[in-house]
């Protein structure tokens, strides 16, 4: 009995993976943007950590009235700094975003007023809508208490004063996190892109193999052949998450060369992508692309036509393609219902890989859990469905 | 050898209904007791006019669903008792017929075989005998994608037959079909029902006369759900008391129409 039903899954599951694979136009459209759209966001955000990089070692300031102030001008290039006059249409090239550098501007009275024990007042020009001018203004200001805190610590000298005064607390910054988890925080976009990926690799088969069938008038033929229905679906359901899997191999193994490619040195020795992350990645989409195949499948097989299958998936579709965002909306702050949600349960996990984190049972056993019941209740439903569907 | 005895089935449809009026739902007598009796070596013609409920017999014998009442037996198996048994001795080619665009008329053939338990290398052979009695060897290997009308029939029709079912039940199956197509789908219906094609027991529904006339041995009239009289074409004619079988098949099918002295 049973060897009469995997024998039947076997012919049904062989026919529809040739024919997915025989429409290589929906393929190719397919594979541009999930192939292709992982690796060069990557790229882009490398380039950018890299720029930030290369300004951080050319340890240049960009300053308006650097004549007036020779005692910061001193301190400045004491601490390796170069200082550049600014471009006198500073403030409409930062809001335009073609200058990409805070900018310091120095009164006139600047030595003066210093000189007399009174506080003159400097600016750092930034624009917070210009994100990479803003990114150095913190670099800036830390300059700047720096010079503060010489000045002080000189003048209290002066007068025979501690300068422990100064500071009654001994703070020294501890960083917890692993070279890898610093990268995660970069790398965080790949399980998005992935988890897109299993959804558009499963979505078109699971519509071809169910509305589509029907809109072609192949299911009513297709039942009249001696097989349980149930093995039907069970084909039809192993060729939908096959190629989820497979598009979300491609896309996987797609950040594989693009780390390469990175061109921040520091970020390309933290992020590590190898074959254990490729392997554990699709171990965690196992149970998503089962579950997420059924699901579709079940919408789509009560539509008489692609078309309105297509509108009927487009909520999961949105709702599974978006759940990753729910942990950059919340970052750090990873809940324990976090694993039991498709979606945004492999994300969590595609995470904890990244980060070169154990995969525990514990972490696991909810998204398999919630995959399987996904499948086995939404497959049941298919076969209900696939029957009334001819009976009308 | 098909037994269909006095099945009946109703549907709910719905009416129409408007935003603020509900739609209301009616019952529909598809089929209300329709007799078929086809034998083996003969062609069983399903002759009524559109809605008479031949189709929906023939998706019940197919097992698509179950009948209200009456029975349905293939070689002795009743089709609601063991459906996939009843399946796999017959052929049906069904109102719908839809194939898989992407593979082509032998990979369709040999798809719908295996399913019906052969083994590919059979199933591809019995595709090209199929083709040879089909006239459609230039399609065998084409995909179905660019298929017209008559080749889609041909495909479906062999796909159908792949497994040498003892029983073919045809529905409406030259709907669509031009004189060509139509006269060499009869030579093919003729030599499966003859001895040398394997003495066939063939099912065929149509609501054209010419068809029947030209084919059936036995016909099947059917009108308005119910099976209204059944014979050869001569004894119709002489059941009517018509000498022109259209006239009869009117007489029979609408007997409140055909008053006698009307034209």
């Amino acid at each position: 009995m049973s060897k009469v039903l995997l024998k039947s899954f076997w012919i049904v599951f062989t026919k529809e993976v040739a024919d997915a694979l025989r429409d290589r136009r929906t393929l190719l459209r397919l594979l541009v943007p999930v192939v292709l759209m992982g690796p060069l966001l990557l790229l882009a955000l490398s380039s950018l950590i890299s720029s930030l990089e290369d300004r951080a070692e050319r340890r240049v300031i960009l300053v308006v009235g650097m004549e007036h102030a020779p005692s910061l001008r001193n301190f400045l290039e004491r601490q390796t700094y170069t200082l550049k006059p600014a471009p006198a249409d500073y403030e409409a090239r930062l809001r335009a975003t073609t200058l990409l550098e805070p900018v310091l501007v120095i009164g006139k009275d600047f030595e003066a007023v210093l000189r007399t024990g009174e506080r003159p007042t400097v600016e750092v020009v930034s624009d917070s809508a210009n994100q990479r001018a803003g990114a150095g203004v913190s670099t800036m200001l830390r300059l700047l208490q720096g010079f503060n805190r010489e000045r002080a610590t000189l003048s209290l000298a002066l007068r025979g004063v501690s300068t422990e005064l100064l500071q009654s607390v001994d703070v020294q910054e501890r960083d917890l996190a692993s070279t890898q988890a610093r990268a995660a925080r970069i790398t965080g976009i790949i399980p998005m892109f992935i988890i897109m990926a299993v959804l558009y690799g499963a979505l078109t088969a699971a519509l071809d193999s169910t509305a589509g069938e029907r809109e072609r008038g192949s299911l009513e033929p297709l039942l009249m052949n001696p097989v349980q229905h149930f093995a039907l679906v069970l084909g039809k359901w192993g060729a939908v998450a096959l190629l989820g899997l497979a598009v979300a191999l491609l896309a996987t193994l797609s950040f594989v060369p693009a780390q390469w490619l990175l061109k921040s040195d520091s970020l390309q020795a933290m992020f590590q992508f190898g074959w254990y992350e490729v392997v554990a990645f699709l171990l965690v989409l196992l149970p998503l692309a089962a579950g997420l195949g059924a699901v579709l499948m079940a919408l789509a097989i009560r539509s008489k036509t692609f078309k309105e299958a297509q509108a009927g998936s487009a909520l999961v579709v949105t709702l599974v393609g978006l759940a990753p965002m729910v942990t950059l909306l919340n970052p750090g702050g990873d809940a324990p219902w976090y694993l039991w949600v498709p979606g945004l349960a492999q994300n969590t996990l595609m995470m904890l890989v990244l980060k070169g984190e154990a995969l525990t049972m514990a972490r696991v056993l909810p998204g398999v859990l919630v995959g399987v019941l996904l499948t086995v209740v939404c497959l049941f439903y298919v076969a209900r469905s696939m029957r009334i569907a001819v009976a009308r | 050898m098909i037994h269909i005895d006095s099945v009946s089935k109703h549907f709910t449809a719905r009416t129409g209904g408007s935003l603020f009026k509900r739609a209301v739902k009616q019952t529909v007598h598809a089929v209300q007791g329709v007799s078929v009796h086809a034998a083996s070596g003969r062609i069983t013609g399903l002759l009524g006019p559109n809605g008479a409920g031949k189709t929906t017999t023939l998706r019940m014998l197919a097992g698509l669903f179950k009948p209200d009442g009456g029975s349905i037996m293939v070689d002795g198996i009743a089709v609601d008792q063991a459906p996939l048994k009843a399946l796999a001795r017959m052929g049906i080619l069904g109102d719908a017929h839809g194939l898989y665009p992407r593979l082509s008329a032998r990979e369709n053939i040999i798809y719908f075989g295996r399913l019906q338990g052969m083994e590919a290398d059979a199933a591809s052979a019995r595709a090209e005998e199929l083709s040879r009695l089909l006239d459609m060897g230039s399609i065998l290997d084409r995909r179905a994608e660019g298929f017209s009308q008559g080749e889609r029939m041909k495909t479906a029709l062999a796909r159908a037959l792949v497994h040498d079912p003892a029983n073919i039940v045809l529905d409406e199956p030259t709907n669509g079909l031009d004189v060509l197509a139509t006269r060499s789908l009869r030579e093919a219906l003729r030599h499966l029902r003859s001895p040398a094609g394997g003495s066939k027991c063939i099912v065929f529904s149509t609501h054209i006369m010419q068809e029947v006339e030209q084919l059936c041995e036995h016909v099947v009239v059917v009108a308005q759900g119910r099976s209204v009289a059944q014979g050869t074409v001569p004894e119709l004619l002489e059941q009517a008391g018509e000498s022109k079988f259209e006239d009869a098949f009117v007489k029979l099918a609408f007997p409140h129409l055909s008053n006698p002295g009307a034209v």
